[in-house]
């Protein structure tokens, strides 16, 4: 084995090795223009529709909204394609969920409906070929390793865990799903939307010339919360208010932000070395989280990414992500700029009746990605992107951490921190645990 | 005719050689064969139930029925042949060697059984041949974090350390790691520690987390200064006086950023106000203001020493430590200071070797560069350093237990400094001796990161700079806690041993 296996040029030459599908597309480019360089990146395979095939049924893990969201961009995948069991902590949520899919006639046997902390287990044991894991973040690591050694295909939804620890069980169930032959795919769905991958293309061809800095920003009104319910116990109000506790949701930097931060590790090939933030609560009513965060990402060599995600009603909202370059700029979406401010290329989207643009790609990327599950499986093509969600997960509790603290924070510290959050024990009942906001820093002397 | 006998000839010796050469190389290989099985190496080693281990051990009993043998861990992969032969070479003789000068019955065995000492007779790469699959689906949360750790820095660790007894079996389980204990939250101490003898002793801030070790010094005589030939020497070392000190204790490391933040977080101040009067009263010590920049220079805190502070600051620390400890620290006597770094030596270092050994001037180092195998392990310096301070677990300690006497940062000390004052002793042996009764600049002793071997003589002496070191600090009036311009200098403290203060001490708690 060779060291540093987790370092960046290794990352690079790794993606180089099995990079060779991206070369087809790029030759179109190449003979058209100034692009020189070979791009060195798996590409989706960008079919409107998953190859017929096999039979494949899922599993859905953690049946809210996005969960249920997630079964129904399955099934419009391809043929032949059938939601088979549920799981959820909560029976209502399961109930909710069946509901919901009858009414896109949909059934799901009951025997094949779980609830409890342990569904997921009991979900493992009926013959489902895929796994879609989309309970709150917390939980991910556990649950993906437990299908890898179920020998189950994974879709997951981002963020991949909330701490190093979780991102480190991740990268190693990834390793083993690789291993074995297994797909994984994530729900960081930008990179698996066709204006954001052709403009990729373009960027890693060397339009922009070489990366010189980056910004990402989710700038967002106050997201959804509950408020605690009579009989709720502690454990019942965490997990369904889970979108704002640290330990199960991450923070918002990872919540929502993590699709920027991704974005930014993706055209740069990198993850930071190092991060220095800060953010604040102002307005929060429940929880232990944070209403913003600004970070800025060291990526070495003078490339910095700055990283803004805030919550709060009232001001400026904009998000997006932007790579600034020798010779330009992009938006990463779908426009590269000259350095004059000029747009140079921009991504043509697919027009309606009248010959205008329809601004948005022909198949949805929350649907592109299932297609590339079920493809990966029925054309015995796996791919497994565990490993680098994990790594743009860690880069943003780099940056939380960071601004929890107060402190710098590196990458190896982050690769050997032992933090973990949450309770050692999963039950429904009173939980031990104190919710303090973190306040970096000491107060100086009146 | 005849020339066709001749290349006859020629094409039969051909023949020949190539035969040679092939007999040579089957019979090479059935050597190197033979002498690798399992056979060949049971026949002479000698070691009780190397072979029985073996068998019993997971790699010969494996469910599979494939058996490992001893060449796959004891010698390199064969696919790297030269290195697989030259290891064998020495391997085979160093056995002959033990074989016949050493008594086999008498060698220590247990002891070889440690993942350092293996390292020696187990090829890692031997393991990595046939576990080639770091991450089989099976593994669990404490193999895949160690496997990524180890796929991070090999050099960290290894195959055995975690999987000991896995090619002999004797009695142990498999894994010998165990999960992690969680660490408990820093114990914040209460008292300071209580002291009622001359001994070392661990000393407690109170109402933090922080401790530091004060190393008893014993008191004694001692030759103060260089002698004229010492190389490098300069005229206000000399002349050597002999010097008589009272027993101190020393603290074994230069005063640390936990520490000094101690002290800064009790008693910070608002801001600069008009040259403020240093008040004598310990009480309500009114303590630095608010450093502008990063005084650590952004090379870390923790235990780092403490840097940039002035003199006066030091001195201030000193003060507080004093009160919230209920003991007498203060800055080392110049004295004091040599004493403790000479830690009972004479010679230019208190580790052997000669200044013109280390320094790189000279043609000879200069172009192969000295030998600093020695200095290294003692002296964060200008080769070694590089150019930040370390913290103090890089390097030994002198022979008094205290480290980082001659590098890292210099250390301020109690005295005004005089170029002449050895001269200016009394005559005859010097009962701790102190520096002129007043002064403008105060000595500073030891060398830092920035020097090189010649300045980290034990007897060179400096002295603060106090207008160069404020030189940039933009506001007036300058700081007198923070230097602008020097990141060289920190300090250690001596407490002072009063065997009748400790004797009242010791009465009271019995």
């Amino acid at each position: 084995m060779e060291k540093n296996q987790l370092s960046r040029r290794n990352f690079l030459e790794k993606t180089a090795l099995i990079g060779a599908a991206g070369l087809a597309g790029i030759s179109a480019l190449s003979s058209c223009g100034k692009s020189k360089k070979a791009v060195d990146y798996v590409f989706p395979p960008l079919l409107d529709k998953a190859p017929d095939g096999k039979r494949l049924r899922a599993g859905l893990v953690g049946c809210g909204n996005r969960g249920t969201g997630a079964a129904l961009n399955f099934l419009e995948a391809g043929n032949d394609l059938e939601i088979f069991a549920l799981a959820d902590v909560f029976e209502d949520k399961v109930d909710d969920c069946r509901n919901k899919l009858k009414k896109q006639k949909v059934e799901v046997p009951e025997a094949n409906c779980f609830t409890g902390f342990d569904a997921y287990k009991k979900l493992l044991e009926t013959d489902v070929d895929i796994v879609i894991l989309a309970t709150p973040p917390h939980f991910r690591p556990e649950m993906l390793d437990a299908c890898v050694q179920a020998k189950k295909n994974v879709f997951m939804e981002k963020p991949a865990c909330v701490d190093p620890v979780g991102a480190r069980l991740i990268i190693a169930s990834a390793r083993k799903a690789e291993n074995i032959g297994l797909t994984v795919i994530t729900g960081t769905q930008r990179r698996h939307q066709r204006d954001y991958l052709e403009t990729y293309k373009h960027i890693a061809a060397g339009e922009i010339g070489e990366i010189t800095s980056a910004k990402a920003w989710w700038l967002q009104s106050h997201v959804w919360f509950r408020t605690r319910e009579e009989g709720w116990s502690d454990m019942e109000y965490m997990i369904r208010n889970w979108n704002n506790f640290c330990w199960l949701c991450g923070d918002h930097i990872l919540d929502t932000h993590v699709h920027n931060i991704d974005v930014i590790n993706w055209f740069t090939g990198m993850h930071p070395e190092a991060a220095i933030g800060f953010g604040g609560r102002v307005h929060r009513l429940t929880g232990d989280q944070y209403d913003f965060f600004s970070v800025d990402f060291d990526y070495g060599n003078g490339i910095y990414s700055h990283s803004m995600t805030r919550q709060m009603d009232g001001c400026a909202n904009t998000l997006g992500e932007m790579v600034m370059g020798t010779e330009g700029f992009t938006n990463c979406k779908n426009t590269i700029y000259n350095l004059d401010g000029t747009i140079r290329w921009q991504y043509e989207y697919p027009k309606n009746k009248d010959g205008k643009s329809t601004e948005v790609v022909k198949i949805s990327p929350y649907v592109q990605e299932h297609i590339h599950l079920v493809t990966a499986i029925r054309t015995n093509t796996p791919v497994v992107e565990a490993e680098r969600t994990a790594i743009s997960t860690l880069t943003a509790i780099m940056g939380r951490t960071s601004a929890y603290t107060g402190q710098k924070v590196t990458w190896d510290e982050m690769m050997n921190s032992t933090m973990r959050l949450g309770p050692k024990e999963y039950k429904l009942g009173p939980v031990d645990m104190e919710f303090p906001v973190p306040v970096p820093g000491t107060q100086q002397k009146a | 005719m005849a020339k066709n006998t001749i290349k006859r000839k020629h094409y039969l010796l051909f023949i020949a050689g190539g035969l040679t050469a092939i007999l040579f190389l089957a019979l090479f290989k059935k050597t190197i064969h033979y002498t690798s099985s399992d056979k060949y190496c049971v026949s002479c080693h000698a070691h009780p139930e190397a072979d029985a281990s073996w068998k019993l051990s997971v790699h010969h009993n494996t469910r599979s029925g494939v058996s490992i043998k001893c060449v796959d861990c004891h010698l390199p992969p064969e696919n790297q042949p030269v290195r697989y032969l030259v290891r064998k070479a020495y391997h085979g003789f160093h056995d002959i060697y033990v074989n016949t000068t050493q008594d086999v019955s008498k060698i220590n065995w247990a002891d070889k059984r440690t993942p350092e000492a293996a390292k020696r007779f187990v090829y890692e790469d031997g393991c990595k041949k046939c576990h080639t699959n770091l991450f089989p689906s099976t593994l669990n949360s404490l193999g895949a974090e160690s496997h990524l750790k180890y796929l991070r820095n090999p050099e960290s660790t290894s195959c055995i350390k975690c999987h000991q007894g896995i090619g002999h079996y004797r009695g142990e389980i498999g894994l010998t790691v165990t999960e992690e204990q969680e660490t408990a939250p820093k114990e914040i101490f209460k008292e300071p520690a209580q002291v009622t003898k001359f001994v070392s002793f661990e000393e407690k801030i109170p109402e933090t987390a922080v401790s530091f070790e004060m190393v008893a010094i014993p008191g004694g005589t001692f030759k103060m200064g260089s002698p004229a030939n010492e190389p490098y020497r300069q005229i206000n070392e000399g002349p050597v006086r002999e010097v008589q000190l009272d027993s101190f204790w020393i603290a074994q490391v230069e005063v640390t950023w936990d520490e000094y933040l101690a002290f800064f977080n009790a008693t910070s101040s608002q801001g600069r106000k008009e040259a403020e009067e240093t008040d004598n009263d310990v009480d309500g010590i009114s303590g630095a203001t608010p450093p502008w920049g990063a005084p650590d220079q952004g090379w870390g805190k923790g235990t780092r020493p403490a840097i940039t502070m002035s003199h006066h600051a030091a001195e201030t620390y000193c003060r507080w430590l004093s009160s919230v400890t209920g003991k007498n620290y203060r800055l080392p006597t110049e004295a004091e200071w040599e004493y403790a770094a000479r830690g009972g030596t004479s010679g230019p270092y208190f580790f052997g070797g000669s200044p013109k050994d280390y320094e790189t001037d000279g043609i000879l180092h200069k172009i192969f560069g000295p030998d600093t195998t020695v200095i290294n392990s003692y002296v964060i310096y200008q080769e070694n350093s590089p150019f930040k301070t370390q913290p103090p677990s890089k390097v030994k300690a002198n022979p008094f237990g205290l480290k980082n006497m001659l590098g890292n940062v210099a250390e301020f000390c109690l005295d005004y400094y005089d170029p002449q004052v050895y001269a200016k002793y009394p005559k005859g042996v010097v009962k701790n001796p102190r520096g002129p009764r007043n002064g403008t600049e105060h000595v500073v002793r030891g060398g830092s990161y920035k020097n090189s071997a010649k300045d980290l003589r034990v007897a060179h002496r400096d002295f603060t700079h106090t207008i160069e070191w404020l030189q940039t600090d933009p506001q007036i009036p300058k700081s007198i806690w923070w230097y602008s311009d020097c990141k060289s200098v920190g300090f250690r403290v001596v407490c002072e041993y009063n065997p009748n203060a400790i004797q009242k001490e010791k009465n009271k708690n019995e």
